[in-house]
């Protein structure tokens, strides 16, 4: 078989001028820039890899401590049960306020739709709302309300709040609003331009983020009980106290299933819910 | 023209635009008779749409004036005239969420206060909506989201909208773009009915030479090359002129 040949251009077409490659400083972007950056802090980082400097028996503590997990005492999985439904009470109340606070405080926050003042301050409270942790949520509320579930509520609404309000703030501003200012311009009020243009288009992400809220409640009422403000935390919290790791492993594998059975159903109907309509 | 038609027209006075340094048209002066179809022409970045987003108080002219006169013989500037102006967006500017039936509801949005619409349309206009869907073959999409029917049944249901706006001036930036000869035809025909039952003045960037000299009454040429080339021409005679 012959040798393929290189194509030599046709007698009198003009020749392409020479591939001009872009200089390196004009290759560097965001991206290659966060990147260096990020190796330059894993490499400043390496000194907590040092742990306490002793010679532990590190296999030896993992292998004791996880044995006194097993069997897992099943006989407290109703009380688990009992448990896990005060979590999800716990969970499901807190969204419902989050979303009923939130939206409001998004569409304030939304420089799409809010003067530029407004937005920054609402911003800079969500920002402030996010940067305290649930946990210290929990406190606070515990301190205010006593321990019991309300306080779960109370804390999880207040942190939900600074999620859900940046999340749906960012969902009004990433719909197009086109329609909603054709209805504008036909006459429509802002309320009804708002309701038929603005809200069917962002209404599948506001839901989509407020299932996920859900199941981020879920998984953080399980946790804030620790610190007295219900659910299943208060059991596990219980049980580590006074080490019955065999029935604080009960706990933890249903935690486990449920979970698992959220992140099933959640990624499924939200897949479903922001399905884009074929015309996008 | 029926004794109860809206007695709207349109005058331009010497209106010019400029877009990114450049004047698509200049010195254009013309009054507009109402209830007439006018069909806009020229070539692409002729100005056609920039035209109509002007006639529609979206865009102000650079130079000139143009108003709209209503019965009273009162002159309203577009912006001020705009819930009498129903417009067909190039992009028809669909809510793609909501249902086709919905989207030609919101045409109706002006007449009522925001609490009466807040948990729906009457049922009598909804009943009015789904007849004209019925007109223009899209009753079986009624209650599918704007975003899952195709390009040609959008395009009609921006149309719809507008029609159900009743409005005294209806703009289309092409209307029957994404539509076979047939359904062009239908809906120029509707078009075409507006104007001479309702006295709607229609405005309509159209492209195909045949359909401007089947259903226009005028058309508006801009030339590209020459800012103060447009022409009107009358396709058909009117009587009274």
């Amino acid at each position: 078989m012959s040798e393929p040949t290189p194509k030599t251009p046709r007698h009198g077409a003009p020749q392409p001028p020479p591939l001009r490659e872009l200089p390196w400083q004009a290759r560097i972007n965001a991206s290659t820039l966060s990147l260096v950056g990020f190796i330059i802090l894993a490499l400043a980082s390496l000194g907590v890899l040092g742990g306490s400097g002793r010679s532990l028996d590190t296999w030896g503590n993992l292998t004791r401590f996880i044995g006194r997990f097993f069997p897992p005492d099943l006989s407290v999985v109703d009380d688990a049960l009992a448990a896990i439904g005060e979590t999800v009470q716990i969970a499901t109340m807190a969204t419902l306020f989050s979303i009923v606070l939130s939206l409001p405080l998004a569409a304030a926050g939304a420089r799409t739709l809010a003067p530029r003042g407004l937005v920054l301050v609402v911003r800079l409270m969500m920002n402030a709302i996010r940067t305290i942790p649930s946990l210290v949520w929990a406190l606070i509320a515990v301190a205010i309300v006593g321990a019991n579930p309300l306080a779960g509520v109370i804390a999880l609404t207040f942190y939900s709040m600074g999620y859900l309000g940046k999340f749906f703030s960012d969902a009004f501003e990433s719909v197009d609003l086109t329609t909603e200012r054709a209805l504008r311009a036909s006459g429509a009020s802002r309320i009804q331009s708002f309701q038929y243009g603005l809200w069917p288009n962002v209404r599948p992400l506001v839901w989509s983020y407020a299932l996920w809220m859900l199941e981020y409640n879920i998984r953080s009422a399980a946790i804030i009980g620790f610190v007295g403000a219900g659910g299943i935390g208060l059991q596990l919290h219980t049980y580590q106290e006074y080490y019955q790791w065999d029935r604080f492993a009960t706990v933890l594998l249903m935690i486990l299933l449920l979970v698992s059975l959220l992140d099933f159903v959640g990624e499924r109907v939200r897949r479903q819910i922001t399905r884009k309509p074929l015309g996008d | 023209m029926p004794p109860n038609a809206p007695s709207s027209h349109l005058s331009l006075n010497r209106v010019g635009l400029q877009r990114n340094d450049r004047w698509l048209f200049r010195n254009l002066t013309w009054r507009v008779p109402r209830g007439k179809v006018v069909a806009v022409v020229g070539s692409s970045g002729a100005g056609k749409s920039s035209l109509l987003s002007c006639l529609a108080g979206h865009l102000l002219p650079d130079e000139g004036d143009l108003s709209y006169e209503c019965r009273e013989r009162q002159r309203h500037l577009p912006r001020d005239y705009q819930k009498r102006i129903g417009m067909v967006f190039q992009h028809f500017a669909l809510s793609l969420n909501s249902t086709i039936i919905d989207n030609v509801l919101c045409g109706r949005l002006a007449r009522h206060p925001w609490w009466k619409t807040f948990l729906g349309f009457p049922r009598a206009e909804r009943e009015e909506a789904w007849r004209l869907l019925h007109d223009l073959g899209l009753e079986s999409y009624a209650h599918r989201r704007a975003g899952e029917v195709s390009g040609g049944e959008q395009q009609r249901t921006a149309l719809l909208r507008a029609l159900f706006q009743e409005p005294d001036i209806l703009l289309a930036d092409e209307p029957v773009s994404q539509l076979d000869g047939y359904l062009a035809g239908r809906v120029l025909g509707l078009l075409r009915q507006q104007a001479d039952e309702r006295g709607c003045t229609v405005i309509c960037v159209l492209h195909d030479p045949t359909l401007v000299e089947r259903f226009a009454d005028y058309s508006l040429s801009l030339n590209p090359q020459d800012p103060e080339g447009w022409r009107v021409r009358t396709v058909r005679p009117v009587p009274h002129e």
